[in-house]
This record gives structure tokens, C-alpha cells and sequence, in this order.
């Protein structure tokens, strides 16, 4: 091989293949993934994001947490996801087709998010999301600078931590999440997806042998 | 290393004169930046296995040291350590000066002045969380125009060349220069400026994750392999007919792997089934790698011993990109340590180590001085190759136990951190072992490269003020 023009216009083939097939192929297929309308409910799935999730994501995002949390189910027989209880159907990409970044994840030290609001126990005890985020647990570390200790002025906030004897704040103050943390619990909390008949999100039909053998 | 007092003043030639002081500015930036992604490593690794160390302190929580000892690793010491080799490799083969000496200067100077940027922007919560892409979304432009200041050098030393041939060195380096701009500019525009929908995002970062590693940092370090094995050995490339198959195998396969991270994901699935296929085809690649290289056994020096240890260490990183690529088997190691052993194996076994052969072997020829101390060149090489295959041993068997036991619904999360936990402090334990080796690497390069000129500026400062001490007095 002495030609460089041809050794130019390969490299520039080999990327531009690999660009156009990867990524030009798929967003031509789902790029522009429409909501599904389920005309059984009259509505549109899935559902937009609150600004404030949308915030938190980005808190998310910049703490990256994606570095110990999917947020992706795998089809049951594929892995134990669903038996852990994170979905009950495998994620599609219309789920995130309303979400700025979605945080699939490649790590999975800690549990899967996807359906965290629906299905932790941690998101139904009041204040438990905060209470976790503060102190930490288990594998997961504390993220005490998301939460300050300030003077009571007025009423206590109702979002104020209880740590029970010995870790409360003195007297006529208060340990309260910042902005940034009440933004990330509103996104953590609205992690579900509720909506489970898309179309693609069925389970492939029996082969027919099994069915001739029902 | 290959017997310094053996260096001949030949060996040295204009290339190194002109050339010297960019090339040692990008060389030197390297191994600091090395030093520093160990340390990063180090933190980020024991957080895992005691999730609570230095957790206080907002810079340092898990997410964001593990975006920072990556982007310093990759965009600190495998990017300036590589363009510092192939641009040195480009003008020798052209046998001509170092074109464009101030344009590389300039761009080295700006290309890790936008490093540290890049890493106080992450620290900072400007982190992008996409895998190997961390780089804050404002100052990838600034890097982009860096990259091709000192791209420049190496591009116009090829055109330049003297003799019209080009060496498989010729490809590789060619390949590395080109590609990483297209690459990164597609990527911060589709997923940074003009985000696309969803999770086609991450599509697109998978692409770019996997086309980082096959058309740049591999082309890198093997343009430095098929330079450094054939001059130190003194043998031609053994099928050297084969290594253009082996060249656009992977420049046309490669990318196409990135969907690998995929499988089960949220996206169609023919994204992962050709990853897989491609992942399988890369094969014929590795083995042409293996087919012409495989004659650096059994000679050389301390470098060579490098550049063997890289290519084992590369082969058997396609072997198992290829083998965890199967369904079946990423069932079990997606998602787990499995991957961090894999990139270990990748980035630091295969393309770091082949880096620092070609540092190893070529900073005496650029400075025309051996190494300060010879000893330290041989204990960096026992340090790290030992380090490196505990840790890839390590996290490997990490990432199964872990594998196996999430896919059992009935072992709870603190389970599996205390089963991995014998595995994951072992890794630790290694990653100290890589952090010494670097910091012996950083102390004598600065004694190798930079005090003879300090020692000379002095001198010449003395000279000057001695002259003018005698002079006479009106």
C-alpha cells in the first residue's frame, strides 16, 4: 500500500460506514419514536417529565450515578431483573423518549432504578429517599453535602431529617435538603414506567412447536 | 531496555534536534498525567470496596473520581504519550526534521491545558456521564482545534516523507491522527449540542466508546509496535504481506463492535447482533496482529519486554471482547467488574503497555542520553505487569462472582459487595502497585529528559555571569 490518497479515502469510508449504518441506520428506525396512543384509556404513553425531575436528572447526571445504577430491565429469561422486582416487562426505547438524558447505566454495584418509585420500599417510607441519600447505606455512600444544617426561621420545613438521638442538629436548627437534593428525590422518585402494552414491549409469541404441544 | 550505552550518536539524528522540545512537552504532560489517573484509580477503587472513603468531600464521590481518573488516563496519558510516539515515528520514517515544531508546541500546550479544564469541570458537576466521553461539552472544542495543531506535525511529516513507501507504522499512525477528530466532533454533536431522542444516545455513545478504542487508541499503540519491534529485534515483520488485511480489518470492523454494551438494552437488537458478529470477525484481525508480531519473543530489552507483554495483553483482549459479546455469556458479565477487568486488560495492559515501550525506547534517542537510572526502567516493568495481571485476574473474578449472583434473585445487594470484597481489595492492592511504577516512571523521566537541560541552562547562566564578573570595570 503506497497510495495516500487511497489510504485517506479508506479511513474516511471506514468511519463513514460504520457512522452511516450505526447511527444514521438507527435513527432512522427509532429516532423519532412516536408516544403510543392506547385508544382503550384515551391516552397517550409514555408520559413527560416534571421540570423538577428533569433538574434532578441533571443532579444525577453530574454525580454520576450511572457509574452503580442501570436504569434498564432486561427481558425475563435474560438475567434476574424482573425477579428482583425492578419491572415487570423489559424497557424499550419509547420509554425515554421524553427523557433530556437518559441514564441507561453499565454498572450494576448498586440496584436498577427504572422502576424505583414503584417498587423500593425506600420511595414509599416518608422522608426515606432523603433519610438515604444523607446517611448512605450499605454499598452505597452518603451524600451528606447535598443536605445543610441551618437556623429554624418560622415554621421547620416539613422535608427536615430526623436522625433519632444523638445526630440531631442543636437546638433551633435544622438539617434540610438543598435544592439540588430535593431535585434529584423528584426525578428519583418519578422513575416508573407504568404503562406495560406497547406493542414491542410484549413478549415474543411462543415458537410452534410449543403451541402444537399445548 | 535495549543496553542504553549501546546508543549510537547516530541514533539521534535531526529528526530529534528539531523536534525535541514538543515531542518531550507531550511526552512529559503524559507521564504526569499518569501519575495522576493512578492516584484517581486508586481512590475510585477503594470507594468499592469502602464505599465511605473521602465520601464527604463533594469532588470525590464515586461517580465523579471514576470520570476523572478515566478522562486523565485517556485524554492525559494515552492521548499525548501516543502523539508524542507516532509523531516521532512519522518523521523518522519520513526522514526528515519535525514539520510544524511550533504548531505542536502550541497544540500540546493547549490540548492539556484543556485536560485540566476538562477535570476541574468534572469535578465541578459538569460531567457528561457517557462512558469514556466525560469531557465537559465546553471545552471539547477547544481540544478539537489543540488536536489538530499538533495533528499537523505528524500529517505533513507523512506527506513530506522522503521515500515514497509507507510502512504498516504509516497506516496505523495515519489512522489515529484522522480519526479521533471526525469521532469526537460527530459525537459532541450528537450527543452534547444537539442531543439526540432517547436512547439512541446511547447508541451513539457506544459508537464512539468503541471507535475511541478501535480507530484510535489501538492504531496508537500499534503503529508504535510495528515501528519499535522490527528496529529493536533487527528481524523484518514475519507475513508483513498480511498486516494491510490485518490494518482495514479493523478500521472496517471495529466500530461496529460498539453495540456489544447493548445486549437486552432498550434498543433494536440488531444493534447487538452485529456487534456480535463483528466482534467475532475482529478476530481475523487479532490473529494477523499475533501473525506479525509474534517475532518480538525472545529478544531486546526492557522496552521490548513492554511491547511483548502489550500484544499478549491485546490478542487476549479480543479473545474475550469476542467471547463476552455471546449472549450466553453477557447474560453473566454485563454489568458487573467483568467490563472494568476487560478495559484493564485493554487499556492498560494492551495500549498503555505498548506506550511505554515506545516511551522507553525512544526518549533515549530523542535526548540522545540513556536513562537516568536503568534500574528503575526494569522495576517499573516487573511493577506494572505484575499489577496489571493481578488486577485484570482480580476484577475478572469479581466480576463473575458478581455475575452469578445477581442473576440469582435471592442473594441481596450487601451479599454480593461481601462476596466480591476479598477480589475487589486484592484489585486495590494492585492498583498501589501500578500507582509506585508510575511515580518511578515520573521521577526518571524528569531526571532523564529535563535536568540535563536545567543542568545546562544553569551552566550557561553561570558562563554568562562569569564573563561578566571579568570583565572590566569602568
Amino acid at each position: 500500500m503506497k497510495n495516500g490518497a487511497l489510504l485517506f479515502l479508506g479511513l474516511f469510508a471506514a468511519l463513514g460506514v460504520s457512522w452511516a449504518g450505526i447511527i444514521i441506520g438507527s435513527s432512522d428506525q427509532f429516532g423519532a419514536l412516536a408516544p403510543y396512543y392506547d385508544a382503550a384509556t384515551d391516552q397517550t404513553y409514555p408520559n413527560g417529565m416534571a421540570g423538577v425531575a428533569a433538574r434532578g436528572q441533571l443532579v444525577y447526571r453530574d454525580l454520576d450515578c450511572a457509574s452503580c445504577h442501570t436504569q434498564q430491565v432486561r427481558r425475563l429469561g435474560f438475567g434476574s431483573d424482573q425477579a428482583r422486582g425492578w419491572g415487570t416487562r423489559q424497557s424499550v426505547a419509547r420509554d425515554y423518549i421524553y427523557q433530556p438524558f437518559p441514564q441507561l447505566g453499565q454498572s450494576r454495584f448498586g440496584p436498577d432504578l427504572t422502576n424505583f418509585s414503584a417498587h423500593s420500599p425506600i420511595a414509599v417510607a416518608p422522608g426515606g429517599i432523603y433519610q438515604l441519600l444523607y446517611a448512605g447505606r450499605g454499598a452505597m455512600p452518603a451524600f451528606a453535602f447535598l443536605f445543610e444544617t441551618r437556623r429554624i426561621v418560622g415554621e421547620p420545613s416539613i422535608h427536615a431529617l430526623h436522625l433519632g438521638a444523638g445526630l440531631e442538629p442543636p437546638a433551633g436548627y435544622e438539617l434540610v435538603p438543598t435544592p439540588r437534593a430535593e431535585a434529584l428525590a423528584a426525578y428519583l422518585l418519578s422513575l416508573s414506567s407504568p404503562y406495560d402494552d406497547y406493542p414491542e414491549a410484549m413478549p415474543p409469541p411462543a415458537p410452534k412447536g410449543e403451541e402444537a404441544k399445548k | 531496555m535495549s543496553s542504553p550505552a549501546a546508543l549510537s550518536p547516530a541514533d539521534s539524528g535531526p529528526v530529534e534536534t528539531r523536534g525535541r522540545c514538543p515531542l518531550l512537552l507531550l511526552a512529559g504532560s503524559a507521564v504526569a498525567w499518569l501519575a495522576l489517573a493512578s492516584v484517581l484509580a486508586l481512590i475510585s477503587g477503594i470507594q468499592l470496596h469502602d464505599p465511605a472513603f473521602l465520601g464527604g468531600c463533594p469532588i470525590l464521590t464515586h461517580g465523579r473520581v471514576q470520570a476523572l481518573a478515566e478522562t486523565a488516563f485517556v485524554y492525559g496519558w494515552i492521548a499525548n504519550a501516543g502523539l508524542a510516539l507516532v509523531l516521532w515515528i512519522l518523521a523518522r520514517l519520513g526522514g526528515e526534521p519535525l514539520r510544524a515544531a511550533n504548531w505542536v508546541a502550541a497544540g500540546a500546550t493547549f490540548w492539556n491545558l484543556g485536560i485540566l479544564l476538562a477535570l476541574v469541570g468534572i469535578a465541578s458537576g459538569e460531567a457528561t456521564a457517557i462512558p469514556l466521553l466525560e469531557l465537559p461539552r465546553d471545552v471539547q472544542p477547544l481540544l478539537l482545534a489543540a488536536y489538530g495543531a499538533v495533528a499537523l506535525g505528524g500529517v505533513l511529516a507523512w506527506t513530506g516523507r522522503r521515500r515514497d513507501v509507507m510502512y504498516a507504522s504509516h497506516w496505523y499512525a495515519v489512522a489515529a491522527l484522522f480519526l479521533f477528530p471526525w469521532l469526537l466532533s460527530i459525537a459532541q454533536v450528537t450527543l452534547l449540542w444537539f442531543p439526540v431522542r432517547g436512547t439512541l444516545q446511547a447508541v451513539v455513545a457506544g459508537w464512539y466508546a468503541q471507535g475511541l478504542w478501535t480507530l484510535w487508541m489501538a492504531p496508537l499503540a500499534l503503529a508504535v509496535a510495528y515501528y519499535v519491534v522490527p528496529k529493536s529485534t533487527g528481524r523484518s515483520i514475519a507475513s508483513y504481506d498480511f498486516a494491510s488485511l490485518g490494518f482495514w480489518c479493523l478500521l472496517f470492523v471495529g466500530a461496529w463492535t460498539g453495540g456489544r454494551h447493548l445486549i437486552g438494552g432498550p434498543v433494536p437488537a440488531w444493534i447487538s447482533t452485529i456487534a456480535i458478529v463483528a466482534a467475532a470477525t475482529l478476530l481475523f484481525h487479532y490473529a494477523i496482529i499475533w501473525l506479525n508480531l509474534r517475532g518480538s519473543g525472545g529478544l531486546g530489552g526492557v522496552p521490548l519486554q513492554f511491547i511483548r507483554f502489550g500484544l499478549l495483553a491485546y490478542v487476549l483482549g479480543g479473545l474475550l471482547d469476542a467471547l463476552t459479546a455471546i449472549r450466553g455469556v453477557a447474560e453473566v458479565t454485563q454489568f458487573t467488574h467483568f467490563d472494568e477487568a476487560q478495559q484493564e486488560l485493554a487499556f492498560y495492559g494492551a495500549v498503555s503497555m505498548l506506550l511505554l515501550g515506545g516511551l522507553y525506547y525512544a526518549l533515549p534517542r530523542l535526548t540522545g542520553r540513556p536513562w537516568a537510572y536503568g534500574g528503575l526502567v526494569r522495576a517499573h516493568f516487573v511493577l506494572t505487569a505484575g499489577a496489571v495481571a493481578v488486577r485484570v485476574v482480580a476484577l475478572g473474578a469479581a466480576g463473575l462472582v458478581q455475575g452469578t449472583a445477581l442473576n440469582d434473585a435471592a442473594v441481596t445487594f450487601p451479599e454480593i459487595a461481601a462476596r466480591t470484597h476479598t477480589w475487589l481489595l486484592l484489585a486495590s492492592a494492585a492498583q498501589a502497585v501500578l500507582l509506585l511504577g508510575n511515580l518511578l516512571l515520573l521521577v526518571n523521566f524528569f531526571k532523564s529528559a529535563l535536568c540535563p537541560y536545567y543542568a545546562a541552562a544553569v551552566a550557561a547562566v553561570r558562563q554568562t555571569q562569569g564573563i561578566a564578573a571579568e570583565a572590566p570595570v569602568r
